[in-house]
């Protein structure tokens, strides 16, 4: 076995699944406060991503100001969708909430071809573009620089959730609405503040994985084959959502290199079948037990 | 982003225009003799709206073209089509409802999955010829789809040229070795097999053949494979522009000197657009003079004529509106042809006529004289990036294929 090649393949997978995980993230927040499972995330991230196009292709702006721009712009749109469009559906069937968020992703889809045309498209290269080696070992540059800010936002966000106060707010809202409101924390703001942080890590994987593999308006079907990653880690954990992230964008590319890419899938949704059939809430999920 | 929309209100107005002086028109024309229809399911959304509209567009100028010439043998052309979102449900509904009431001679779908799907119903109904955007090789088989046609090589001829291409560079004894990287679809695999047999009676060495998932994210594990191997060439298939831009980028950044080439698809001005100088020495086979090329012709000048007519805005037209206007070219001549023999226009006497086509001069849209083999025109060239000037130029002769 040639141990180097591995290695080389390895890193590729582990870079890929940060990014994995900085996506599921972004599912993960916003269905542990609200218990919406947001099918137009991938969109959302589609949408971060255009907008960074428009500010660093169109505009010419310099990427480092386009960037925080297109993911303000992102982080935006998830508040806005969230007060206007899922607010209004609170105490109405999950399954219609869901629905709400399929329909949204078709307008968002609809709204980045009337604005940006079907065509694909390239973001401005705005990474460096030297080969990074660790060891003797090389990893593509887009991938090593997307994996480290990626990587920064993680632990700021598990920095905000474990020590701020908004963070700790979100935590006992999802753990229990009821005493979270009783004890005056003010849910209705702690559902937008999720969607808009949701959205946030959402819209900077969007950009990153846009710098790598292109954009187009059916760029959002990769936010529903993060669904695999969720499910897996389990939709309430935010450490299934890392480790589920990183094992998955391994064992895809892995399985990638050394059966070929149509094994790429297969190999992901086995895991899936069988967490499913194993720990049906997933690795780190709530097992929720109901009382009759 | 205003200016955006400004430009497609205004090409929404000049298409407005086109339809209403085509309304104006047909029917005064249509004194005379019966109106043909040209049918098509074309994908205007979805995944494939990137080509399909400059598809509708070539079908709209040309039909605006051959009725400004008089029509077809004095018969006024209509074109009748349906947005179907490239789902083939959509493109099965669009043909019923078309061929149902307007009773088209000819048909453009939209994919290879349509186009296999609506056999049987073509092939019992025998009164359309079809032909669209697939250049599937298994379109050819005249036995199961004898109403259907490839405006071009069918994907395996296509990798057929590559390879003559990528031999003629090398010596018998020291061939260049090759690498096939190909979308894990019906449409990527299609030419594969038969590339590698080809490969093979060519003594060039296909050092890998790696499939990617289509809008595949990262592709650096793909690429670490290309780079123990080292090969000479890569030739993409199934793709537009992602993933070709992260191996070439990549490949090179691992200082490799691989050429890279891709087929029709994947030979669109869109990749020098979107890519810069990194698409520089790309090279893709292409069966039809650029747009922008420096060929000329009194059917490739007729093109740029009606092009500029039809929307002065719009400049450069991608190969997607040169491949619909060449279908609709050959569905012309094929009419032409069955109308001059007093045929009717049912699909067995259309696809006679078409097997008929010998040494057919199609005005300059291909630059040597073509002759139909097995309901395909086996004939392409390869065309190399010249990023400076943001175009294709042409770095071989015409191949022709027997």
């Amino acid at each position: 076995m040639d141990w180097m090649f591995f290695g080389e393949i390895s890193l590729a997978g582990l870079a890929m699944g940060g990014l994995y995980s900085l996506i599921a993230l972004g599912f993960v927040i916003i269905y542990k406060a609200t218990r919406v499972i947001n099918f137009a995330i991938g969109e959302i991230m589609m949408f971060a991503a255009y907008l960074f196009l428009a500010f660093a292709g169109g505009m010419e702006m310099s990427a480092w100001i386009a960037l925080p721009l297109a993911v303000a712009g992102g982080s935006i749109l998830g508040g806005v969708i969230e007060k206007t469009m899922i607010r209004p559906m609170l105490g109405e069937s999950p399954i219609s909430v869901v629905m709400v968020t399929i329909g949204i992703a078709s307008i968002l889809v609809g709204l980045v071809e009337f604005i940006w045309t079907a065509d694909p498209q390239l973001l401005p290269s705005f990474l460096p573009r030297e080969p990074v080696f660790i060891g003797e070992l090389y990893l593509a540059p887009k991938i090593a620089y997307g994996f480290l800010i990626g990587a920064a936002l993680l632990i700021v966000y598990l920095l905000y959730f474990r020590f701020s106060r908004g963070g700790v707010a979100l935590r006992a809202t999802a753990s229990d609405q009821a005493a979270a409101y009783s004890m005056g924390i003010n849910v209705r703001r702690v559902f937008s503040m999720a969607w808009v942080f949701g959205s946030l890590a959402a819209s900077l994987a969007g950009v990153l994985v846009a710098a790598t593999g292109g954009l187009s308006p059916q760029f959002g079907i990769i936010g529903l084959s993060v669904l695999v990653v969720v499910i897996v880690g389990g939709l309430d954990s935010i450490l299934g959502a890392l480790i589920a992230g990183v094992f998955i964008g391994w064992l895809e590319t892995v399985a990638g290199a050394y059966f070929g890419g149509e094994y790429r899938m297969p190999a992901t949704f086995l895991v899936l079948a069988v967490i499913l059939v194993i720990r049906p809430y997933g690795l780190f999920g709530t097992h929720e037990i109901e009382r009759v | 982003m205003f200016r955006n929309i400004l430009d497609k209100g205004r090409r929404l107005a000049g298409l407005g225009s086109l339809v209403a002086a085509l309304t104006v028109a047909a029917p005064a024309m249509a004194q005379d003799k019966e109106t043909i229809v040209f049918g098509g399911s074309i994908p205007l959304s979805g995944v494939f709206a990137f080509a399909g509209i400059h598809i509708h567009a070539g079908l709209t100028d040309y039909t605006a073209w051959i009725n400004s010439e008089g029509g077809i043998n004095g018969h006024p052309v209509e074109y009748v089509m349906e947005d179907t979102a490239y789902e083939v449900d959509r493109s099965v509904a669009a043909f019923k409802k078309i061929s149902g009431s307007e009773s088209p001679a000819t048909y453009y779908g939209d994919s290879t999955g349509f186009m296999k799907t609506i056999a049987s119903e073509l092939n019992s109904q025998g009164d359309t010829l079809m032909s669209g955007a697939s250049f599937a090789t298994a379109l050819t088989d005249n036995e199961q789809y004898p109403y259907q046609f490839i405006p071009g090589p069918n994907y395996s001829q296509m990798f057929g040229i590559i390879l003559e291409y990528i031999a003629s560079q090398g010596e018998s004894g020291d061939m260049p070795t090759v690498a096939f990287v190909y979308s894990d679809t019906e449409f990527g695999k299609d030419p594969i097999e038969n590339g590698k047999a080809r490969a093979a009676e060519l003594g060039i060495e296909v050092v890998e053949d790696i499939v990617t998932k289509p809008g595949s994210v990262d592709v650096s594990a793909e690429i670490l494979k290309l780079r123990r191997v080292r090969p000479d060439y890569v030739v993409f298939h199934g793709y537009v522009l992602s993933p070709i831009n992260e191996f070439m980028v990549q490949m090179r950044q691992m200082g490799l000197d691989t050429e890279f080439m891709g087929t029709f698809w994947s030979s669109d001005k869109l990749i020098i657009d979107k890519m810069g100088a990194d698409a520089d020495g790309y090279m893709g086979v292409m069966p039809y003079n650029y747009y922008d090329s420096e060929e000329s012709g009194p059917m490739l000048d007729a093109l740029r004529a009606q092009a500029e007519k039809s929307d002065p805005d719009a400049g450069y037209r991608p190969t997607g509106y040169m491949q619909a206007w060449f279908n609709a070219m050959v569905w012309t001549e094929v009419i032409k042809r069955t109308l001059d023999a007093d045929k009717e226009l049912t699909a067995d006497n259309m696809a006679e006529a078409l097997a008929s086509i010998e040494d057919w001069d199609t005005g300059g849209i291909i630059g040597i004289p073509v002759t139909v083999r097995d309901m395909s025109f086996p004939v392409g060239r390869i065309w190399r990036v010249n990023a400076e000037e943001g175009r294709y130029e042409p770095v071989s002769d015409w191949i022709h294929l027997d």
